[in-house]
């Protein structure tokens, strides 16, 4: 699955990055999320409880962050298992200053979901998923607004 | 992980009370096939999609497979195996025995439960009605021409004797009043 | 004379089975309970495509009530992690380092309780290395196409070729032909879908060194042959009981891993193993029916007359050539697509391949791919009807193979033993008022209403088969019954084949009541237990009473021949100088001196002649001369609403013929039940695939039956075309329906957008579909 949006963040493009950087920061966004290891700056692995129609299933993710060019450009991919499911995931962000304090991000994911939220799931899954990501970057932004 | 938690569950099915400690999560219809020992309640699908595992809760039916025996406690559970009384086969029994209402026999105990329902609340159904109300038991055999035929017998046999009950009027006959 | 009446062939004579069944008394496989049982459930693969990294069981195994977790690795040690398919291919039971389709069976947890094994399911961590999934099978040739099957010699997806008819009488009659119709059509996956799913009790006997398997089985006989060789345990150690079948439709002929590794357990444990599949395990692994892309032309003349037809199929096999053919038969008896029709020459080309799919093919009340073959001849007919303006019904009549040509060779090579097609389709339009119809939709079209007429004029092949051409692994396709008459004039008949609601306890007992004179209610069936009945078969590909039927009847004439000495014996008079006359033995010419065969049944044991042997019973092993071909007309009737594309069965008149029939009542449930089959795959059902192999009809939430909302008030009706090969006549019906009922709704449906511009509509022909249609044409209601 494909998705992709874009936003205007009310806050300088240092500070967007900064957040996108930190890891304990976005996971306050992550949807289902329960606890995580941080083991480098650019690797971590965040347990997630995400359902999809009558299926919930807790993953544990394996989180890089790839292809970093401050403090415009960065990617990120993630591997998880729970059982009887898989998750591969790749998402990028591409960040420019309209303004010294306003930001614009354009972002894309694909995402490929296997096993039982997959199959039990089918009907709803794009959905879901659409609303999961569209529910995360519009939570980050609330986040670098606000505060 | 240490001894799981148990709870203690009475159910009545048909008539016969059970008693047992059981895990909050058995489901209903593994109480009555399991603990019971009762199997003619089938289980045909994990998405409470079929009705094979259709029972009557306290009359009203439903599916087995979506409850927890814990939720249930203290209830009243009827199962095709309580149909048969005094040797004498329930009307629904003996409508799809006569018009060919079943050929595997999977889903018969299920829609014959919902056919019991059906006829207790509205004894003279239409076609569309009948249709309508085992429209949750799946069958795959039998294209469900002689299932609505098995219950139109099974309607009609059960109004001919609740009209064999009816009391004449007072008076009507001649006699002390 | 009896008082009792017989009450064999011809009467609706009430269930024998149903008296348990109503009491919810039937013994189904998840009925049994032994002692000391032990409950196995399946991991499975979420992947299509992936190696298998490492599998860590240790989580699993600290369960209390988990007592061992089986993996590829611990078969392989056996040298089971393969087991060899009906088709000579092999599959794997568990996987060592690769998994091949979604959902596929790669360890298996052994706990004390159902639900811990479930539990035990869940903690077993599998490392998996996703690959790219082959899921298209357009694309399997590709050159680089993943490649789903390295343990082959041969490095490829491409599993066989076959071909049947004549490729050059064909292309010759194409190159002249004055019409010819092409037409592309996909028949999708589905899924039988019984409504009890599969699964077993295997239960080792270590002291008497008796292994018994409580099976989910159409076969009981081939699983306990194959086991043997398997295991290497000797047959008459092994047991298969086949008990009540909640549902076959031939989804319960393959030896799926589940069974295999039960087996294993118990050897291994000591204990009886159940395992019982969910539902969405069954939807998702086991196997499937159709997934047939299909490309056929039809030559004819400019009056209509049809010459020829070339038909190339790409079949999507799944990962494993697993499909339950008989042996010479990789693409069934999909050749039986030249149909009901006197074409000159036919040419039929089926490539079979790999995907990462389970594997399977055959099941779903196909009678072998004919339900295939007959959507593909019965669409291009109507596509020429269409073409030349003709009407279908009309064009089917002159091209009809005539009664008088019977038996028929076929340009595929088949010899159709009877028929009638021409009196069939008359019966139907006579039923559904066919001239009427067509007025009324001319009507209702030019007001723009949707409504339309389909017809299906199928012929069936089954009854599989003679022994020169059928085998499954080599074991000739007889099938047995054996008999046993009591001295006090009841009887016991074990068959070889095993119902699966088709009734066969009170139909067999029919035939020998027929057959014997013994009335119905006398007569025992049993079936399923390899210990005690004949070798069969099985039941599938609707083969029982055109085999064991046949020998029963032959079986039953063994005892007749016997008891006619018996009675001779009795009667004082020659053998020569009785007569089989109702239900009795009858001097010729004075019927007042007869016995009945109740009186020769005690005879046998306490008066038989000097030089015979007591007792009276026999056996056949019944190898069938032939197929044989119950055939018939169809015709549906649709409304289609232009704001929902919703397609409304309003009639559906549907003629058979299955030759002389045993029990009426029971025939009219079999034809019920498969046109509700036929319905499905034509409005509701399919299995379909994303890019990354993942099922998208996981649970019966998505893959959507019929229920009584849908399923419309059948019309039935018959004519009676005997099979001159068959003892009593009889052809066999049970899958009829279903092969002939999706032509029809799709004839109707196409018939109902005609004049829009629509000449074909693959199946299903679900509503979205068809608004999407009306949509293009302008035709759509808002």
């Amino acid at each position: 699955m494909h998705f992709d949006g874009e936003q205007t963040i009310k806050t300088p493009i240092e500070k967007v990055w900064a957040y996108f950087m930190d890891p304990n920061a976005v996971a306050q966004c992550a949807p289902g999320f329960k606890s995580m290891e941080v083991i480098s700056p650019t690797h971590f692995k965040p347990t997630l409880s995400v359902g999809v129609g009558v299926v919930k299933a807790t993953f544990t993710l394996d989180v890089h962050l790839v292809d970093l060019t401050e403090p415009n450009h960065a990617a990120m991919q993630a591997h998880g298992m729970a059982a009887g499911s898989g998750v591969d995931m790749r998402a990028a962000m591409d960040l420019t200053s309209e303004s010294a304090t306003v930001t614009h991000m354009n972002w894309t994911a694909d995402v490929n979901v296997s096993g039982t939220i997959a199959s039990m799931g089918a009907r709803l899954l794009e959905g879901t998923a659409h609303k999961l990501t569209a529910n995360f970057f519009d939570c980050i932004r609330t986040k670098l607004e606000g505060g | 992980m240490t001894s799981t938690k148990t709870q203690s569950v009475t159910l009545s099915i048909n008539g016969q009370e059970y008693t047992a400690n059981v895990e909050a999560r058995l489901l209903l219809v593994h109480f009555i096939r399991e603990v019971a020992n009762q199997t003619g309640t089938h289980i045909g699908c994990d998405t409470t999609s079929c009705g094979a595992c259709t029972v009557l809760i306290n009359g009203v039916p439903g599916k087995s497979c979506t409850v927890f025996a814990v939720q249930v406690d203290g209830a009243q559970i009827s199962t095709v195996e309580g149909l048969e009384q005094n040797n004498t086969l329930h009307p629904v029994q003996q409508g799809f025995f006569e018009e060919h209402g079943l050929q595997c026999g999977f889903c018969t105990p299920g829609m014959m439960m919902t056919a019991v329902a059906l006829l207790q609340r509205n004894p003279d159904p239409t076609e569309l009605e009948i249709r309508q109300a085992i429209s949750g038991n799946l069958c795959r055999c039998t294209g469900y021409v002689n299932i609505v035929k098995s219950i139109q017998y099974a309607a009609k046999q059960m109004r001919e004797a609740q009209a064999d009950k009816v009391p004449v009027a007072a008076g009507a006959e001649g006699g002390a009043a | 004379m009896t008082s009792t009446p017989i009450r064999g062939m011809g009467h609706s004579v009430k269930r024998k089975e149903d008296p348990r069944f109503l009491r919810g008394k039937g013994n189904y496989v998840d009925d049994v309970k032994l002692p000391g049982m032990l409950y196995m459930d399946i991991v499975r693969s979420p992947y299509a495509h992936a190696k298998i990294l490492n599998i860590d069981a240790s989580k699993a195994l600290a369960l209390p009530g988990v007592l061992a977790v089986i993996t590829g690795k611990d078969l392989d040690a056996a040298g089971l992690a393969w087991m060899p398919t009906l088709m000579g291919d092999k599959q794997m039971v568990l996987p060592v380092d690769r998994v091949v389709y979604q959902a596929q069976e790669v360890a298996a947890v052994i706990a004390t309780e159902r639900y811990i094994a479930a539990d035990g399911v869940a903690l077993v961590e599998v490392e998996y290395e996703p690959l790219t999934p082959l899921v298209d099978p357009k694309k399997a040739m590709d050159a680089d196409a993943p490649l789903v099957r390295p343990d082959r010699e041969d490095k490829t997806n491409h599993i066989w070729h076959w071909e049947a008819g004549d490729a050059a009488a064909t292309d010759a009659i194409f190159q002249q032909a004055e019409v010819v119709v092409h037409e592309d059509l996909y028949i999708p996956r589905i899924h039988v879908c019984s409504i009890e799913t599969c699964g077993c009790v295997a239960s080792w006997d270590r002291v008497n060194e008796k292994l018994t398997i409580y099976m989910t089985t159409q076969a009981p006989h081939v699983i306990r042959t194959v086991f043997s060789l398997v295991s290497k345990i000797p047959e008459h150690k092994i047991r298969i009981i086949s008990p009540d079948i909640g549902g076959g439709f031939g989804g319960k002929v393959p030896v799926y891993p589940g069974y295999v590794i039960a087996t294993v357990a118990t050897l291994t444990t000591g204990h009886p193993i159940k395992w019982i599949e969910d539902r969405s395990e069954n939807l998702q692994a086991d196997s499937f029916a159709r997934d047939y892309h299909i490309s056929a032309d039809l030559a004819a003349k400019a009056d209509g007359t049809i010459q020829a037809l070339r038909v190339k199929t790409l079949a999507d096999h799944g990962a494993f050539d697993a499909a339950a053919n008989p042996s010479k038969f990789p693409a069934g008896l999909f050749s039986i697509v030249t149909g009901s029709y006197n074409l000159q020459a036919a040419h039929v080309e089926v490539d079979g391949v790999y995907t990462n799919k389970p594997s399977g093919g055959v099941a779903y009340r196909c009678s072998f791919r004919v339900t295939e073959a007959v959507h593909t001849i019965e669409r291009m007919v109507d596509s020429l009807a269409l073409q030349l303006h003709r009407d279908p019904a009309a064009l089917r009549f002159q091209n009809f193979i005539q009664p008088e040509q019977f038996p028929y060779h076929s340009p595929t090579g088949w010899e159709y033993d009877s028929g009638n097609y021409p009196a069939a389709l008359t019966l139907a339009m006579d039923r559904i008022g066919y001239a009427d119809l067509r007025r009324e939709q001319a009507e209702k079209r030019a007001r723009g209403e949707l409504m339309g007429i389909g017809i299906s004029t199928f012929t069936e092949i089954v009854g599989a088969g003679p022994s020169d051409t059928f085998d499954i692994l080599g074991i000739k396709m007889f099938d047995s019954a054996e008999i046993r008459v009591h001295p006090t004039g009841s009887a016991i008949v074990r068959i070889g084949v095993q119902s699966q609601g088709q009734g066969h306890e009170t139909t067999f007992a029919q035939i020998v009541a027929e057959e014997l004179g013994l009335p119905v209610e006398n007569i025992t069936v049993e079936h399923g237990d390899t210990d005690t009945a004949p070798y069969g078969l099985g039941t599938y590909a609707s083969r029982s009473t055109p085999t064991a039927g046949a020998a029963t009847a032959v079986a039953s004439r063994k005892i007749r021949e016997k008891a006619r000495h018996i009675a001779a014996h009795l009667l004082e008079v020659g053998p020569d100088d009785l007569e089989w006359e109702n239900h009795q033995f009858q001097v010729k010419g004075v019927p007042s001196k007869a016995v009945t065969m109740t009186q020769i049944a005690f005879a046998a044991y306490t008066n038989h002649p000097k030089g015979m042997e007591a007792g009276l019973e026999a056996v056949d092993y019944y190898d069938p001369p032939n197929l044989t071909f119950p055939f018939g007309a169809y015709i549906c009737v649709v409304d289609i609403d232009r704001g929902t594309g919703e397609v409304k069965i309003r009639r559906f008149v549907a003629v058979d013929d299955c030759g002389n029939i045993i029990n009426p009542m029971i025939v009219e449930g079999q034809i019920h039940g498969g046109l509700t089959m036929g319905m499905a795959p034509a409005l509701l059902e399919a299995i379909t695939y994303d890019e990354n192999g993942n099922i998208q009809q996981g649970s019966l939430m998505d893959y959507l039956l019929p229920t009584a909302m849908e399923t419309p008030a059948w019309e039935t009706a018959k004519t009676t075309t005997p099979s001159p090969h068959h003892p009593f006549g009889a052809k066999g019906v049970g899958e009829s329906a279903t092969v002939g009922a999706p032509p029809a709704i799709a004839n109707a449906v196409v018939d109902a957008l005609s004049h829009l511009g629509v000449t074909h509509i693959d199946i299903p022909i679900t509503p979205w579909k068809v608004y999407q249609i009306l949509e293009a044409a302008g035709a759509a209601e808002a």
